[in-house]
């Protein structure tokens, strides 16, 4: 068990978003949370990299995370990409990179990331091609590959990502996502992925959650959670039993 | 022809001078802005700071050069890390941004009145680095402005060279860029935000060093700051290199001007300033805001 999450409560100002969440993520698994749009997926996250006020337990092997701040929540090898890529407009492709290695190489250090770029442009060889090209100046699936990419240089154990098939085409959404099951099984990266297209996450996982108004209201395997009649009904929709086939 | 040449010539030096003297400040005010979102008001009061610590160095302390200029280089970054931490750190979490830019100005006043308080009023009058003048095709220029031109030239290009060549300098761009995103990938914003003070106070400081030659080292040096804001303004908010181009041109604007009038030459800056904004307001430099197109 890598990540153990107890009786979690997270504020904005005085707004309660969570109310005392209860989740574990299995090492080297990817667990999806799905739920509609202000449910608290991106809260929860949030709570987890330490961007929010929190309260509760969160327990990283043996660290207790409850108190730490984001970069040293970084340090300990939990990466998030947030919502919306947040990749730098004005850097390269390559300086974009360069920054995910922050939590490890230190802000005076000097030690050499070259074989993690490489990494990154074997996973994502567009952004090989794109090397010299300002972050602003790429097209919104080259720029979630770039905050995934990103999130890869930072050698994590635990990669979190916000809704990355987010205003994509839907093939490009498809092609990010079997990345996504490559870097879990090459690199036995822990994913913890939040989606709106619950059908595609439900695909790719071993576990789900479903998160309403702040609350864990289902967990199980994914296999089980997409069988669920409530889970069918609400995320899925009525073909979606059928439409499940597609992929 | 003759004429025209002792007469141009002076006054592209000096032109130049000013205008790279309006480049530092451009550069720190543009610094801070795309930093933390502040239009530092102090930034002219940090130059006459600078004067007036250098000046106290110099000829009351009576400190050999390279010990002065170290010690000078030290104490603005000290006084930069001081400046941060009065007048944005505990601010920073205010949801009214605008807050900073008050802090600046309170921080102003203070600059201003504890100078007064500390040197007096009079305009004190300080020795050039080296006296004297060079003839340039036969006309007499006063070695301080060349000197202002390579030194500045010198500190423009490091502060391109901090934020392009080294990872520290790309990680505090990024922070600049996106805080958000650069707090949540480890990078301690609260450093970068104190660097960038510290460079900006240095890069102040330092003009107010070159300049005091030139003018009296008196309070009223501050004001140079306005044509900053004017050299901001014509490089296009949020442009690092349009601000010191857009303030070099302030520079020279204000240089050639004083060949049809010298008492209204801020006024001929300020005309040129109303029409930018009035035909161009996002500067004279195309794709002046990376942030825009994100």
């Amino acid at each position: 068990m890598m990540l153990q999450i107890r009786n979690l409560h997270a504020y904005y100002g005085a707004i309660e978003a969570l109310t005392g969440i209860d989740a574990d993520i299995p090492d080297g698994s990817i667990c999806c949370i799905i739920g509609s749009n202000g449910a608290g997926k991106t809260t929860l996250l949030k709570s987890i990299s330490g961007m929010i006020k929190r309260t509760g337990s969160i327990k990283w092997n043996d660290t207790n995370l409850i108190n730490a701040k984001p970069r040293e929540v970084a340090k300990l090898g939990i990466t998030h990409v947030p919502e919306g890529r947040h990749i730098f407009p004005g850097l390269t492709v390559y300086q974009n990179l360069e920054s995910g290695t922050i939590s490890w190489h230190g802000f005076f250090g000097n030690k050499p990331f070259q074989n993690d770029i490489e990494t990154v442009y074997e996973l994502f060889p567009r952004l090989r091609e794109r090397e010299k090209q300002l972050g602003w100046s790429l097209s919104g699936g080259e720029q979630q590959m770039l905050a995934v990419g990103r999130g890869i240089m930072a050698r994590p154990k635990l990669l979190m990502l916000d809704e990355p098939s987010m205003g994509l085409a839907p093939v490009i959404v498809e092609e990010l996502f079997k990345k996504i099951v490559e870097i879990n099984k090459q690199q036995g990266i822990t994913i913890l992925l939040i989606e709106q297209n619950a059908r595609l996450a439900l695909e790719i996982s071993d576990y789900a959650y479903v998160l309403e108004h702040g609350m864990i209201t289902l967990h199980d395997t994914a296999d089980k959670v997409r069988s669920n009649p409530k889970v069918l009904e609400a995320y899925l929709g009525k073909f979606a039993s059928h439409g499940a086939e597609m992929l | 022809m003759n004429f025209l040449i002792n007469l141009f010539i002076p006054l592209t030096i000096s032109g130049l001078a000013m205008g790279v003297i309006y480049a530092l400040m451009a550069m720190g005010l543009m610094l801070l802005i795309r930093a933390i979102g502040v239009l530092n008001f102090a930034q002219g009061d940090l130059l006459m700071f600078g004067a007036y610590l250098t000046y106290c160095l110099k000829d009351q302390l009576k400190l050999p050069l390279l010990i002065m200029w170290i010690s000078a280089f030290l104490l603005f970054a000290v006084f930069g890390a001081i400046f941060m931490f009065s007048v944005y750190y505990p601010m920073r979490d205010t949801t009214w941004r605008q807050t900073f830019t008050i802090t600046t100005i309170a921080a102003s006043f203070i600059l201003k009145d504890s100078v007064q308080l500390i040197w007096g009023t009079n305009p004190i009058s300080v020795k050039p680095l080296i006296a004297g003048s060079v003839k340039i095709f036969g006309t007499k220029i006063a070695i301080q402005y060349l000197l202002i031109i390579g030194i500045a030239a010198v500190i423009i290009w490091a502060v391109f060279v901090i934020f392009e060549k080294l990872y520290a300098g790309r990680m505090m761009q990024a922070a600049t860029q996106d805080k958000y995103a650069a707090e949540i990938i480890g990078i301690p914003t609260m450093i970068t935000t104190l660097i960038t003070y510290m460079i900006v106070v240095v890069i102040a400081g330092t003009a107010g060093y070159m300049v005091a030659p030139i003018f009296f080292v008196n309070p009223t040096l501050g004001t140079l700051q306005l044509s900053a804001f004017a050299g901001v303004i014509l490089g296009g908010f949020g442009n690092l290199k349009g601000a010191v181009v857009g303030s070099i041109i302030i520079g020279l604007i204000q240089s050639y001007s004083t060949l049809i009038t010298t008492t209204y030459k801020d006024t001929i800056v300020f005309l040129v300033i109303i029409l930018v904004l009035i035909f161009r307001p996002q500067g004279i430099f195309l794709g002046s805001k990376i942030s825009d197109k994100a």
